[in-house]
């Protein structure tokens, strides 16, 4: 079993996951009680990683951040390489890949919040900031949870965009969905049967916990 | 001590344009449901702008739409009890009460709450959760909140309308004595005119998202000025009036002629009497001679509650149908039984000093 494509995957998750709870709860937050009238652009903007084909988004990722883009070439003269067929490439690409599998059940879980609370915790004196932490959050701990599992998983077996962005390089961008992938192709099927049944394993204890501790923040999910 | 509040907000199909003021007593908004309290409540919370006016409370400027200041629901020092109450359900019983009190040092703030505990008749359910308690307790815990920030202005949103009617008459008492130990203005919001009469002395009557009436309570249900004021304060007998002369007025849709004690300097356009004040009598009473405002009466249909019986009555002639009636009357069982089983028509009564005359 290739150890090293498990801990790179496991590795690009975490920091997905981590930067997804960070980036997700404020864009979760605009989402649900902003009243702009074009907020429904952004909802969409957010929400096309679920319908489109993960090839197209790395390719534009990969044009994007490429050296002939003006992004690309911003991040180039900071940092002095470019990002794709590197792990700072994967994971912009897999933040943006899982953002609406964070955003949405966050989302849903602020949305199951009772108005009231919220403009009770205003009159008693509290910003937005410590209404936010102190009421809005704890009632819908069950969503962020939700969205940050989802997105953690949701890298772990994601495929083309890695494989358009990150290329197929050992330990920097070889993930294990990947390695499978090169195991079949090389017909060594024992190794892809092993991995196979690792991720499986994971998928579903993953899925497990999540319906079994909150069913209602996935349910609301899934209407997507 | 004072809470004067002018202001006007359009949503689409609503118009909201009122102006009161609250002094040291409380003072109730009544009115039905869709006549716009909420919103005025709101709009004095800070939980809705309104498009024009002015909010100010104890000489402090809250809202003023022409200086362009909106002070934020969390700078308004204004404690408002909602209607479910919203507890914070992942709180205990002492951190709701003492959610508005984070600044204060922690010994001040466990002061503060064990005060409010006390005087809330809350003692030794600090430690609970919202959901394990009732009805009842849940009130008093929101009110205790709401207090414990030592509010400027106390806003009450229906505050029995979700508890169970025993409850409502002991934790009516209980308001009624954190009101008078209170010390700044209190709106009392309600659709029951009774408690309203009861916890507030001054009353502001909306309809439609006007105020139609405004003052001390006794004036306000004796002389209600116009036909919605006397429908929302409970009145349920109207009839079209045309005025004959002085001190007489034609009822068109009872079809007789009235008497009135009431002075009139417009003519008016409507006359009424409360339920409770129409007096129903035995057959013979009409051929006794003196009598004012005295007719003949046939029963249309009734309705009984344990102490009263609500009677249907058609003035002149016998009901065609029980939906056939002019006049409703309310009277207690004991009287009612010494007339039900004399023959129709009865004589009923409307006491010329018990009718309004009323304006649109």
């Amino acid at each position: 079993m290739n150890w090293e494509a498990i801990a790179l995957s496991l590795k690009l998750a975490l920091c997905v996951a981590g930067i997804l709870l960070a980036v997700g709860l404020p864009i979760a937050y605009w989402v649900t009680f902003s009243r702009w009238r074009w907020k429904f652009l952004v909802e969409a903007i957010v929400a096309l990683p679920l319908v489109l084909p993960p090839t197209v988004l790395g390719y534009y990722i990969l044009v994007g951040l490429g050296p002939r883009h003006f992004a690309g070439r911003i991040w180039q003269s900071w940092f002095g390489h470019t990002l794709p067929f590197t792990f700072g490439g994967l994971l912009v690409a897999s933040v943006l890949y899982s953002l609406p599998f964070a955003v949405q059940p966050i989302s849903a879980g602020f949305e199951g919040v009772d108005r009231r609370l919220i403009e009770a915790s205003w009159t008693l004196g509290a910003s937005r900031l410590e209404t936010f932490f102190r009421v809005i959050l704890p009632l819908s701990a069950a969503g962020a949870v939700t969205g940050i599992v989802l997105s953690f998983a949701h890298t772990i077996g994601e495929f083309g965009v890695v494989l358009m962005v990150g290329g197929n390089i050992p330990g920097v961008t070889r993930t294990v969905s990947i390695d499978i992938y090169d195991q079949v192709q090389a017909a060594n099927y024992d190794a892809a049967n092993r991995t196979a049944l690792v991720l499986l394993l994971f998928s579903f204890l993953v899925l497990t916990v999540i319906y079994g501790t909150n069913r209602r923040a996935m349910s609301l999910w899934r209407r997507h | 001590m004072s809470l004067e509040v002018a202001i006007e907000k359009n949503v689409p199909g609503f118009r909201l344009a009122v102006e009161f003021a609250a002094d040291g007593a409380p003072l109730g908004l009544l009115g039905p449901s869709g006549s716009g309290k909420t919103m005025a409540l709101r709009a004095i919370a800070g939980l809705e702008a309104p498009d024009r006016g002015r909010i100010v409370l104890h000489g402090r400027v809250l809202f003023d739409s022409e200086q362009g200041i909106n002070v934020p629901p969390r700078g308004r020092r204004i404690g408002l009890l909602f209607q479910n109450y919203a507890l914070f359900p992942n709180l205990s019983v002492g951190e709701n009460i003492g959610f508005g009190l984070r600044r204060l040092p922690e010994a001040e703030r466990n002061r503060r709450v064990a005060d409010q505990l006390a005087a809330a008749h809350l003692d030794g359910l600090a430690e609970r959760y919202p959901e394990t308690l009732s009805g009842g307790e849940q009130q008093r815990v929101a009110l205790a909140r709401a207090l414990a920030i030592e509010p400027a202005a106390l806003l009450l949103d229906e505050p029995f309308s979700a508890l169970d009617t025993h409850l409502r008459s002991a934790l009516e008492r209980q308001l009624r004595e954190t009101l008078e130990n209170f010390g700044g203005s209190t709106l009392f919001v309600s659709h029951n005119l009774e408690e309203a009469y009861r916890v507030c002395e001054k009353l502001v009557v909306l309809a439609n998202g006007s105020v139609a009436a405004q003052g001390p309570k006794e004036e306000i249900f004796r002389h209600p000025p116009t036909l919605e004021v006397a429908r929302v304060t409970g009145c349920k007998n109207f009839s079209r009036a045309r005025r004959l002369s002085d001190g007489r007025v034609e009822a068109l849709d009872w079809g007789c002629t009235l008497r009135v004690a009431q002075q009139f300097a417009k003519p008016p356009e409507h006359v009424a009497i409360r339920a409770n004040h129409v007096r129903v009598h035995p057959p013979a009473k009409l051929n006794s001679g003196n009598s004012v405002n005295v007719f003949p009466c046939w029963l249309a249909a009734m309705s009984e509650t344990p102490f009263r019986v609500t009677l249907d009555l058609r003035i002149g002639s016998p009901a065609a149908s029980p939906a056939d009636f002019h006049v409703q009357a309310e009277v207690f069982k004991q009287e009612w039984e010494s007339f039900r089983d004399l023959p129709q028509p009865w004589v009923i009564e409307l006491a010329a000093d018990r009718l309004f005359l009323l304006q649109d």
